[in-house]
């Protein structure tokens, strides 16, 4: 069993009538994993279920409303935060496409609040929103160290009161990755949301998100980041969307990410068709998933821990991340 | 000019009164708050979706409940005030 | 996975997957009595893993965990397989619940109204409704009472009564033999044994009642009864509650009513004789 059986139902939601328990047992927890449940709700939508799998998705819509309305608080919080500061706020991700009522958000689990604003305001964002109850979530030297010097964005902080977590990136991947996205063209280039707030273009929501996906990550949930992205294609010129990605050094990405969402997610589609021998490792990556939604494939998940870190560090800090993340007991998961 | 603040939006906030208190659930952001007077009196002079300066509101209050003298109320309410606004329940018009 | 059981508890069917056989004969011996509907479409999948890679053979360690999980939960020996269960469910129950408003609570109920007790852990008030249960009352729960968001009644939930030091001598005098499970010496909340809830409430475990009284026990001290405000009341009630946050406002509803409806007391005990005896008065009292 692999997760192909959640990419089929979100694909063609027709297609859960077939299902017996043991394949509604399987969806479930492979959705859950993969923190797909609300969207597969919401693409099953009033289709004919049995009863026992209609009350758990009517929850998980449930959770998946409160969750987009919380996600928008969060966004309102951040804006009156920053109001006074004149600075450009742009919404990433999650937040983003339920604020502006994208279909990749709908259903969506949100988690964070990740905004994009200008490298050089990063220290007046800072101050501002500790002012507004905001406070960093790690206590540790390196771990803060490492973030500021090297990541995309500050050390997650977290609101004292409301206990939701904040990221504040100033681009859109480490500083140590080897492709160097235009943060500033896309803030630019951003999509008014509110009088405060903004969203990224249509073309850089793709560039971004496949760079979340290919260059900066595990592949972890990724199923979801394809979700997101499939959805994301849909009515993007395919021209503007090279001509965008090749300026942030995110050609190959996007068009993998395109490839490997029009395989999994598209319709009418040969799974097969046009995929590169790295896709398919990718892609076995992406449908690790077993009947009890547990990751399968030790070695590869382990190969991906790996490779990610690699492409954002040069390897000999690598070596020196992993040590000291390893000596603190931590292992990758 | 001092500033004036309103209600977030007109069924933002749904309340029930227990013994010793009001219970408001704030809708947009999904949270509880237990409030006792004079908050609950606040919130209510707003409900019409008046903006008003503290000063203001303060005068609406007085006509109904005995708050004391002006000029010691007047700073509590402008604190009532920025909490509230601290926490999302009324905003800055 | 290598070994699986499906079982219901209340209103929620449980997937419970383990690599390992002990646990799931276990279970299946302990919840003989309650619905095993295999092939069920179940609530919740719950998995008792190798806590590493070779931990399934060599000192068998048990990872806890299903659809919903803690990252950082310890892992438990194999000896303790039957708890790992009954934690991995509680822990389904405690973080994806959405149908009742869940309150850390134990319930009993006596002509179809319920008393509801709660407090921290060590405050007596499953010991207290085990031996309800054994007395005339239906037992519902030792952990969970369930608040129906429409009609505001409880529910049951109940599982096996997990009975702790102290409290596993007051049941094994009460309740026969064949009810207790074995002993599980040394985990982390100390000795912990099983009590199976009698048939009746076992048959019982749909029917809801409309709550009568609420109780915040606390064993160990100089008998006394005392008002709580519906304040403080409504305070606690969220503190023991998983699942407030995430209803939004139909758990704040749910709530409330309850607040306002129920009558609460914090109460005393120095034994547990005297708290079935206060309970008893108090029922009479105000319910």
């Amino acid at each position: 069993m692999s997760a192909r059986l959640l990419v089929r139902a979100l694909r063609d939601p027709d297609e859960v009538a077939a299902l017996d328990a043991d394949g509604w047992n399987a969806l479930i927890a492979m959705a859950r994993a993969e923190r797909l449940i609300g969207t597969l709700a919401l693409r099953i939508g009033e289709r004919p279920v049995p009863p026992a799998v209609g009350a758990i998705l009517a929850d998980a819509r449930l959770d998946a409303a409160r969750e987009a309305r919380q996600a928008l608080w969060e966004a309102d919080r951040a804006a009156e935060a920053l109001a006074g500061l004149d600075v450009p706020v742009v919404l990433l991700k999650g937040t983003a496409y339920a604020a502006a009522g994208l279909r990749a958000g709908q259903g969506r689990f949100i988690g964070d609040l990740d905004i994009l604003v200008p490298r050089d305001a990063m220290d007046r964002v800072e101050r501002a929103l500790i002012g507004a109850g905001w406070e960093w979530v790690k206590d540790d030297p390196y771990d803060d160290a490492y973030y500021r010097r090297w990541m995309h964005e500050l050390p997650p902080m977290i609101h004292a009161a409301r206990d939701r977590m904040i990221d504040v990136h100033h681009t859109v991947l480490p500083l140590t990755a080897r492709q160097t996205p235009d943060a500033a063209a896309m803030i630019a280039q951003a999509v008014p949301l509110t009088n405060e707030l903004s969203m990224l273009s249509p073309e850089d929501r793709l560039c971004h998100a496949a760079a979340h996906l290919l260059a900066d990550g595990d592949l972890a949930g990724g199923l979801r980041n394809l979700w997101d992205i499939y959805c994301l294609l849909d009515g993007v010129d395919g021209t503007a969307l090279e001509a965008r990605a090749a300026h942030h050094g995110l050609l190959s990405h996007v068009r993998q990410a395109r490839r490997l969402a029009m395989a999994l997610y598209g319709e009418g589609r040969d799974e097969g068709a046009r995929l590169t021998l790295r896709d398919r490792i990718v892609k076995a990556r992406l449908l690790a998933r077993d009947g009890w939604g547990r990751e399968r494939r030790g070695l590869l998940r382990f190969a991906f821990y790996l490779r990610s870190h690699w492409l954002r560090m040069p390897p000999a800090m690598l070596a020196r991340h992993l040590f000291t993340k390893w000596r603190k007991g931590h292992r990758p998961v | 000019m001092p500033a004036r603040y309103c209600q977030d939006s007109p069924d933002a906030i749904a309340s029930c009164v227990l013994e010793d208190m009001v219970l408001l659930y704030h809708r947009p952001s999904g949270q509880t708050h237990m409030a006792i007077a004079p908050v609950p009196e606040i919130l209510a002079t707003l409900d019409d979706g008046a903006a008003l300066t503290a000063g203001e509101l303060l005068g609406q209050l007085a006509q109904l409940y005995d708050l004391g003298e002006p000029e010691e109320a007047l700073p509590l309410v402008e604190a009532h005030l920025a909490e509230l606004a601290a926490l999302g329940l009324v905003r800055i018009a | 996975m290598n070994h699986a059981l499906t079982l219901k508890i209340g209103p929620a069917t449980f997937r419970i997957g383990s690599a390992w056989r002990q646990p799931v004969d276990a279970l299946a011996r302990l919840y003989a009595d309650y619905p095993m509907p295999a092939g069920a479409i179940a609530d919740f999948t719950v998995r008792l893993e190798p806590a590493g890679p070779f931990r399934r053979w060599f000192r068998p360690s048990i990872f806890i965990t299903g659809d919903h999980g803690l990252a950082d939960a310890a892992p438990m020996s194999l000896a303790h397989g039957l708890l790992a269960a009954e934690m991995g469910m509680n822990l389904q129950m405690a973080l994806g619940w959405r149908r009742h408003l869940l309150l850390h609570a134990s319930s009993v109920e006596k002509d179809g109204r319920a008393l509801v007790m709660t407090g921290e852990s060590g405050s007596g008030k499953s010991t207290l409704a085990a031996q309800l249960g054994e007395r005339g009352w239906r037992l519902m729960g030792d952990e969970f009472a369930l608040l129906d968001l429409e009609t505001g009644a409880i529910f049951p939930f109940p599982r096996l009564v997990s009975l702790k030091n102290r409290a596993i001598g007051v049941l094994a005098a009460e309740a026969p033999a064949e009810r207790m499970g074995p002993l599980l010496a040394g985990t982390a909340k100390g000795d912990i044994r099983h009590l199976i809830p009698r048939r009746e409430a076992i048959g019982r475990m749909a029917e809801g009642a409309p709550p009568a009284l609420l109780l915040f026990p606390r064993f160990g001290h100089e008998a006394d009864v005392r008002p709580v405000g519906q304040g403080e009341v409504f305070m606690r009630l969220t503190q023991a509650s998983t699942n407030y946050v995430a209803l939004g406002e139909a758990g704040f509803a749910a709530l409330s009513d309850f607040v306002r409806n129920v009558p609460a007391r914090a109460i005393d005990f120095p034994s547990g004789d005297e708290a079935i005896a206060l309970v008893e008065r108090l029922w009479e009292e105000l319910a």
